[in-house]
């Protein structure tokens, strides 16, 4: 009868629960839209074309690097078999299988075992099992806890086998390898993909309003302005606006950037979320919900993505939503977030493939790492649309012109700030968060600044750890 | 025991007196039989041989980590680096510790809420489908369902009901009243989770209140009735004091489990992550643990945890004598 026995079982069942789970890029719906856009450069069996091992040239705008070791199918040593485990739902396994395969038709050598796991269930496997020394040879990390694993010496160091095999780090996002480079400057893994913050907007409903659609000129003003007008018998019918407010990757830490704030220093020890700009911003997504009206109180589960539902007119959310977006048949676009007092901001948070450091195969692991990397793996990650590719080449040759909207993600990046990450983030943002959800977002108990300077000593508590 | 089993086992009870069969499988031993070793010797060594797999994986699986967690509540500790021993501090550091304090505050008002009125709801319960009306048979079925079904599933069905447009709220807006929150408003959140988990938990104390009432022999019934008794009366003077070994039993379970609450919290109040206004001890272990890799905090929670349980447990079984009757 024991709750704690049954434990386990009750958190794979709450895998339903991380669909609600903010920051978890993998909310894709079965209908991924490989087929519809019609801009797309390469073929829709993008997969298919991969059982060759295909050089460079098949995929167009990879251009061959001079080094052959740094390609993919350059793997010489024993037949071996890697585990690989990431988080997701059911649809990112039959994402990542097709991966899988690709990989496997390009390295014969290398069998992959492949294991998709909810994303609670997946950090609490992965600490298990580096506790107990058998961890995958591959396994995907989230931005932001990078450093809790790196840290902890449980990383495969990838600095030597990137100058061996001459792999250039250049050709992917700059944001994405600076997240997974530890303070000593070595590089414990490499971006497999990315998401980006942009605001959606549902054309239907800015039609009906004889609107403009959002774009790159917008305010923080004009999203005001623009979602009382589309914010129909208070809500009841219609309303302007939605984001999720349960984590800062959604909607608030872009807000904070773009009001001139931060959440932390450079440094990870100094507390900036409780200064007057940073609070502007979290002021600003309050008020969005109290003040202005235009925004659903925030129903932690309840009430799912209004914009989806066709219930709202516009979302600040991740790219990540791009495929149940499509899947949802809503005639929709994306413009840049609004810019704030101090311009342009967004966030990005990249996910990254790392090796174990106890791995058998370490060789192998690589391979696949980089392989990951490469233009044919990142083919696959563009076309399937559950998030962008960290390969700068694909992400603007393929991904950004597959849809329309593509591009806006792609560009985001020049404005992006990395999610923070640092070693004690989860227990850092569970703290803050807690205090914004019950005081600031789900009841307006307190001011943004008010809610922020109860929780600022505990905050820096917690990072003078 | 193992007499029903129709197998010849020395010394079942099948034949205590008489001379024993030849062990199963094995050579008769040679010799006299040891007076002092008889048929009960050798019963208990079979049922210790049937137990052992049980016992084995008690021992390993449950008494062993759980002294672990012991050494583990003394030290710092990630799981992936050398543990670091630091005596007392996580013990102090916990009382200190705001989250704690509120995990411990909201367990101990899930306990004393859920358990009095999740008893008190299964008697109701367990007396109506105590009636002979027709169809009882198919109602009693209907009604333990919730016993069958996950919490999880459970838990995102009610979440439906609870959400703003859901069925509570629609109810409500019938007879005029204004849509309330019920998980995302922190004073409603903990109220709407013990309704839930009430709710699942009745018919499992339903199912021992049922038997207990069955149980009671009519001729006490009689016996009162007889004596100008009403409907009170019987109760009071028949029905309780003869249930009282079932809400005894019954009440132990609810308080142990109440105080281990963790799945409903976890699904219901902001999927994934409880907030302040829900967060119960055992979730509060578990994010320790396995979320923010202070394994030894997580252990000395876990003991504090013991500790009340075990307090509570033996204060009530000393009210024993003073409340519950046994026939």
């Amino acid at each position: 009868m024991s709750r704690i026995a049954r434990m386990p079982r009750a958190l794979a069942l709450a895998g339903i629960a991380t669909i609600f789970l903010a920051g978890c890029s993998s909310t894709a719906s079965t209908a991924t839209p490989t087929q519809t856009p019609t801009a797309t450069p390469t073929p829709t069996t993008a997969v298919a074309s991969m059982s060759a091992p295909a050089g460079p040239s098949a995929t167009p705008g990879a251009t061959p690097t001079a080094n052959p070791a740094a390609n993919c199918g350059s793997y010489s040593g024993p037949a071996t078999t890697i585990n690989y485990a990431t988080f997701g739902d059911a649809t990112e396994l039959t994402n990542q299988q097709k991966i899988v395969d690709a990989f496997q038709s390009m390295e014969p050598k290398i069998k992959v075992k492949l294991t998709v796991s909810d994303w609670d269930t997946y950090w609490d496997k992965l600490q298990a099992s580096l506790a107990g020394g058998n961890a995958p040879d591959v396994f995907v990390m989230d931005g932001p806890l990078f450093p809790d694993y790196q840290t902890r010496d449980q990383l495969l160091d990838l600095t030597p086998l990137i100058a061996r095999d001459g792999f250039d780090t250049g050709a992917l996002a700059d944001l994405g390898v600076k997240d997974f480079t530890a303070a000593d400057g070595h590089i414990y893994g490499l971006p497999r993909d990315l998401s980006t913050i942009a605001l959606y907007y549902n054309k239907t409903m800015f039609d009906a309003a004889g609107l403009a659609y959002p774009d790159g000129t917008w305010t923080w003003d004009k999203l005001v302005e623009a979602a009382k007008k589309l914010t129909i018998s208070g809500g009841a019918t219609q309303w302007g606006f939605y984001t999720e407010t349960t984590d800062m990757e959604n909607y608030w830490s872009s807000l904070v950037w773009q009001a001139g704030g931060d959440i932390v220093g450079p440094d990870k020890k100094t507390l900036l979320i409780d200064s007057d700009k940073a609070a502007a911003g979290i002021q600003f997504l309050q008020d969005l919900i109290y003040k202005d009206k235009v925004m659903a109180q925030p129903t932690p589960g309840g009430s799912g993505d209004l914009f989806e539902n066709g219930q709202a007119a516009m979302e600040a959310n991740g790219s990540w939503l791009v495929p149940t977006h499509v899947a949802a048949g809503i005639k929709f676009g994306v413009a840049p977030l609004p810019a704030g007092p101090a311009g342009r901001a967004t966030s990005v948070n990249p996910s990254g493939v790392v090796a174990y450091k106890g791995s058998k195969s370490a060789d192998a692991a690589w391979e696949f790492v980089k392989c990951y990397t490469g233009p044919q793996m990142q083919t696959i990650v563009a076309n399937l649309k559950a998030s962008m590719p960290a390969n700068k080449q694909i992400l603007a040759n393929v991904y950004a012109k597959s849809f329309e909207g593509g591009a806006t993600f792609a560009d985001a990046l020049t404005y992006a700030h990395l999610k923070p990450s640092f070693r004690g983030y989860n227990e850092f943002t569970t703290a803050l968060q807690d205090e914004l959800d019950s005081k600031v977002f789900n009841n307006n108990s307190l001011t943004a600044k008010a809610a922020l300077d109860e929780v600022a000593p505990k905050l820096r508590q917690l990072l003078g750890q | 025991m193992a007499s029903s089993s129709g197998l010849t086992l020395p010394g079942s009870p099948a034949g205590p007196e008489a001379t024993p069969a030849p062990p199963v499988g094995r050579t008769p031993v040679a010799g006299p039989v040891r007076p002092r070793r008889g048929p009960r010797a050798g019963e208990e060594r079979w049922a210790l041989l049937f137990l052992a797999p049980t016992l084995i994986g008690l021992a390993v699986l449950s008494v062993g980590p759980i002294l672990a967690t012991l050494g583990i509540s003394l030290t710092s500790w990630d799981m992936l680096t050398v543990p670091k021993f630091v005596g007392l501090d996580n013990y102090t550091n916990l009382l200190g510790d705001d989250r704690f304090l509120t995990a411990l505050r909201n367990t101990f008002f899930y306990t004393f809420v859920s358990v009095p009125l999740g008893l008190g709801l299964a008697l109701a319960l367990a007396m109506t489908l105590n009636q002979r009306i027709r169809g009882i048979s198919w109602i009693r079925t209907m009604y333990f369902l919730p016993l069958v079904t996950s919490s999880t599933a459970i838990a995102i069905v009610w979440l439906w009901m609870y959400s703003p447009t859901g069925l509570i709220n629609h109810a409500l807006a019938i007879v005029g009243i204004s849509p309330l929150r019920w998980v995302a408003d922190p004073t409603l959140a903990m109220p709407s989770i013990i309704a839930m988990s009430t709710w699942q938990g009745l018919p499992a104390n339903v199912i021992i209140f049922l038997a207990g009432l069955q149980g009671i022999p009519t001729e006490y019934y009689d016996a009162v009735s007889v004596d100008g008794a009403g409907r009170w009366a019987r109760f009071r003077f028949v029905t309780v004091p003869l249930l009282t070994p079932s809400i005894f039993f019954t009440g132990i379970l609810a308080l142990i489990g109440a105080f281990q609450v963790f799945d409903q919290v976890y699904v219901m109040a902001n999927p994934g992550k409880p907030g302040s206004p829900t967060i119960t001890l055992v979730y509060f272990i578990y994010e320790s643990g396995f979320r923010n890799f202070h394994m030894g905090v997580a252990s000395a929670a876990a003991w504090i945890l013991f500790l009340i349980v075990a307090v509570f447990t033996l204060i009530y079984f000393r009210t024993q004598n003073r409340w519950v009757h046994y026939q």
